[in-house]
């Protein structure tokens, strides 16, 4: 038992490792001292409560796309449309942030919050319906909704919901009442950290005691035996892309509330595909994915400040992203194993 | 076939390989001659298929090793082992259907023109020497999905002769064809052998094993038991070298005579599969409580259907399915089961068992959502633990952890959750495809005894075997199977393996 769990973590970390290595390689030929760079990213990531919450905050959106994401991939649907779902959600949750005047924050916030759910799962219907009752692949169509649902996000704020005198394609501020609550001001952390975290965490009792949480699991790993024994794998199927696209939605929501307070254009740096690689390197677990996103925030909150105390570029940032991805999306585990039958 | 001759083409020398707890080959010799017919032989599960992933160079042993040409070697790939000239044909093809036979024929070896266009006159050139060597025709224009199996299976040889393999596994290749077929492609194997190949006949088949082979080796629980000449042999003593000692059959009582209401009724219903062609039927089928009804038949003539179809998985154009006189036809596989249909089926990886998932994860599937098993939404852990512990013991199936995946364990064990699952739902009916497939000697007589006692207790059992000494030990009533469609049927007491063999060609009961 702990053996296996030490052998996961150790698969777990493995993409990490790899991933430091290459950047130190990419770090040295480029004239930098890898390992005072690293101390640097280190010390800005978690050096003091206010750096640490700078991380959290970075990590709270990656917690809800990630968990979005391995809710769909534990029952074999690749569902890549959740950076989508992230876009409206936000979207949907700032126009009635900055609408619903003079509502008290005890309405407006959870009414914000499951309009942002809503329509995050109402876009996954389509891609949804399409899979279990055509056969379409859902990549495809879940990719191609991303597209529909930057631009169409993008439109929205240029033209009809555009802020009364802003140059900037931008929503009008939303009401301090939907403003989630700031944990440690003056730092950016707000109430979504808790919330995303307290839905990641049940998610891991999902996983592990619920009917539907048993269903969905199997169904991913042979959707053909459990039809044989009954379960109704469409419906299975269905439900689950739609509940994916839910928190896809709240996630955008929690984040147009708790962090930009209004919608812009462009409002998420690719938090829907980081989600991706948060489920992977999690292996769906949610203490995985919860490790993960950490691994993305701090790597973001780092990021952002560390051009400004050396001469390293935030690009290196970005190798080291895209590297703890690919090799998260490859299976290590296999490579040591084949090496074995090799031999 | 110009080198100096060998004494042994291909063979292999003490191979051992594991699969977990399962011991696939255990020590395998044989030696094959260059230019003959060298057939293996041995029941489901005896080790063939690994001995030939070996020989392809698919999987590795884990000792001894592979002979060609009198040298020990090391096979790395299957690339590795067509270089020196062995292919294999596969029980499934790997054709392209949308592809005509001659660009089947010619995929990733294609005769180009400079600049990467396909010389198709060189193609079809080459097309017809290949046939004209092996001394078939063909069409080919046509596309492999309007071919029929048996040009299928030609299209795979001739393949492995354009390009260059001179040692030819044939994995169970008649098992597919009729019997007219079966004697054109032996016609084909003795046209190889006369010009200098080898080939490797792996069947379970004796009459074609006796007929065209020139030596037989007998393969049983991953051993080499026996290499003999058909000369010197009979199909008795092969079928017994193949068993081992004889079987102990189950005692089997008599049922009563049907009595009243089928507990399942199949009115004239027809099915497809998979990908669309017509397989089954009409059919007409009823099921009473307390009888093992056997479906004896040659691969591939409806039975696949046949079971999906009273499973509740089947894809039904026509007809109807009743339990107790309800129509069921169109109802969900989950209703199936909720009125007493239990099912095993043939394909233990595919769809009856989730192999990656745990043994108690197999247990409970589809009766996670119900009492005891769960409340509110909940799965009950405790109460799934004792019962998958108290079902598992009964069963006597043989594990480590119940939270290890289904994989690790033995085959026969496999089919001991298959089991268990099933019988914890307390059914009525029972459908089981190839129930002892890949199952040891020992698992197969238990599993035998679970079936009997079942039809004892009132349980109707629709049985699905390729194995004619299942069919006969078990059955009360023997249906024959041929082309989808029901040729005659059988009491027990009028059955005998001439008669039942009659059956499965197609030719009615006399």
């Amino acid at each position: 038992m702990i053996r296996a769990a030490l052998a996961n973590l150790a698969a777990a970390a493995l993409p990490f490792v790899l991933a430091l290595a290459i950047g130190a390689i990419v770090l040295a030929v480029t004239g930098h001292d890898p390992i005072s760079v690293y101390a640097l990213m280190a010390s800005e990531a978690f050096g003091g409560t206010r750096r640490i919450a700078a991380t959290l905050t970075a990590t709270t959106p990656l917690l809800l796309t990630g968990l979005a994401t391995a809710i769909a991939f534990r029952a074999g649907v690749f569902n890549v449309g959740i950076e989508g779902c992230f876009y409206l959600g936000g979207l949907a949750a700032a126009t009635l942030g900055f609408w619903l005047v003079g509502w008290p924050a005890i309405a407006i916030i959870p009414v914000a919050l499951l309009a942002g759910a809503l329509i995050g799962g109402a876009w996954m219907v389509a891609p949804a319906t399409l899979k279990v009752r055509l056969g379409v692949d859902e990549v495809v169509t879940t990719l191609m909704l991303n597209f529909i649902a930057i631009n169409l996000t993008s439109w929205l704020v240029n033209g009809p919901l555009l802020a009364r005198g802003s140059a900037n394609s931008a929503t009008p501020a939303i009401e301090k009442a939907a403003e989630l609550p700031r944990l440690l001001p003056p730092s950016t952390l707000h109430l979504g950290f808790i919330i995303s975290l307290a839905l990641v965490i049940l998610y891991g009792f999902w996983d592990r005691f619920t009917v539907t949480g048993f269903r969905s699991r199997l169904v991913g790993l042979n959707a053909r035996f459990c039809r044989a024994v009954g379960i109704d794998v469409p419906s299975l199927l269905f439900r689950m892309m739609i509940l994916s696209g839910l928190i896809g939605g709240l996630a955008g929501a929690i984040h147009a509330l708790g962090l930009v307070h209004r919608f812009v254009a462009g409002f998420s740096p690719g938090y829907g595909f980081t989600g991706i690689a948060v489920a992977l390197l999690g292996r769906n677990s949610a203490l995985g994915m919860i490790l993960a996103a950490l691994v993305f925030g701090a790597l973001a909150s780092s990021g952002a400040t560390i051009q400004l105390f050396s001469d390293v570029p935030i690009e290196i940032v970005e190798v080291l992203q895209g590297t703890v991805m690919i090799f998260a999306v490859a299976k290590l585990g296999l490579l040591l194993r084949d090496r074995r039958g090799l031999a | 076939m110009s080198a100096p001759a060998s004494r042994t083409r291909i063979g292999a020398r003490a191979i051992v390989r594991r699969f977990g707890p399962v011991i696939a080959n255990d020590g395998i010799d044989f030696a094959a001659a260059p230019g003959t017919i060298h057939a293996i032989v041995g029941g489901n599960g005896a080790g063939k298929s690994t001995l030939m992933r070996i020989l392809q160079g698919v999987d590795r042993p884990d000792d001894g090793s592979v002979i060609l040409d009198d040298r020990e070697v090391r096979l790395t790939a299957p690339a590795d082992a067509f270089a020196r000239g062995i292919g294999m044909v596969h029980q499934e093809f790997m054709l392209v259907d949308e592809l005509t036979l001659l660009e089947n024929l010619i995929l990733a070896r294609e005769p180009v023109h400079a600049g990467g266009v396909i010389d198709r006159r060189k193609a079809l050139a080459e097309a017809e020497r290949v046939a004209a060597m092996a001394g078939v025709t063909l069409d080919w224009q046509m596309r492999v999905a309007d071919a029929p199996v048996h040009i299928r299976q030609i299209l795979e040889i001739l393949r492995l002769l354009y390009r260059g393999a001179d040692v030819l596994i044939l994995d169970e290749p008649t098992a597919v064809l009729a019997p007219a077929q079966v004697r054109e492609l032996i016609g084909l194997m003795r046209r190889l052998k006369a010009e200098g190949r080898t080939i490797l006949f792996i069947s379970h088949k004796l009459d074609e094993v006796m007929n065209a082979a020139d030596a037989i080796t007998v393969i049983r629980r991953g051993r080499a038991i026996a290499t003999v000449v058909p000369g010197e042999t009979s199909k008795a003593k092969l079928s017994e070298m193949m068993v081992g000692e004889p079987i102990e059959l189950p005692l089997v009582h008599p049922a009563a005579p049907h009595a009243g209401v089928p507990v399942l009724a199949i009115d004239t219903l027809v099915a497809h599969d998979g990908r669309g062609l017509p397989r089954l039927g009409p059919i007409t089928l009823n099921l009473y409580p307390g009888e093992i009804v056997g479906i004896a038949g040659v691969a591939g003539n409806g039975q696949d259907e046949l079971a999906a179809a009273a499973a509740g998985l089947g894809q039904i154009d026509a007809g109807s399915i009743r339990m107790d006189g309800r129509d069921i036809t169109r109802a969900r596989t989950g209703s199936f089961r909720d009125l007493g249909i239990a099912y095993l089926s043939a394909d233990r990886a595919g769809d009856g068992l989730c192999l990656a998932a745990s043994i108690r994860d197999n247990f409970i599937a589809g009766s996670e959502h119900a009492p005891p098993f769960s409340q509110s939404g909940l799965l009950r852990l405790r109460a799934i633990r004792e019962g998958a512990r108290r079902a598992l013991d009964t069963l006597s199936v043989r594990y480590g952890a119940m939270g290890d995946p289904a994989k690790s364990l033995s085959g026969g064990n496999q089919q001991r959750v298959a089991i268990a699952r099933e019988f914890e739902r307390k059914p009525r009916v029972l459908i089981a495809a190839q129930p002892t497939r890949g199952v040891d000697i020992a698992g197969i007589a238990f599993i035998h005894r679970q079936i009997v006692a079942f039809r004892d207790a009132g349980g109707a059992v629709l049985l699905i075997s390729e194995e004619l000494d299942e069919i006969l030990s078990l059955s009360d009533r023997i249906v024959g199977l041929y082309g989808g469609r029901i040729t005659g049927e059988l009491d027990r007491s009028g059955a005998s393996v001439e008669r039942v063999g009659r059956l499965m060609l197609g030719e009615k009961a006399a």
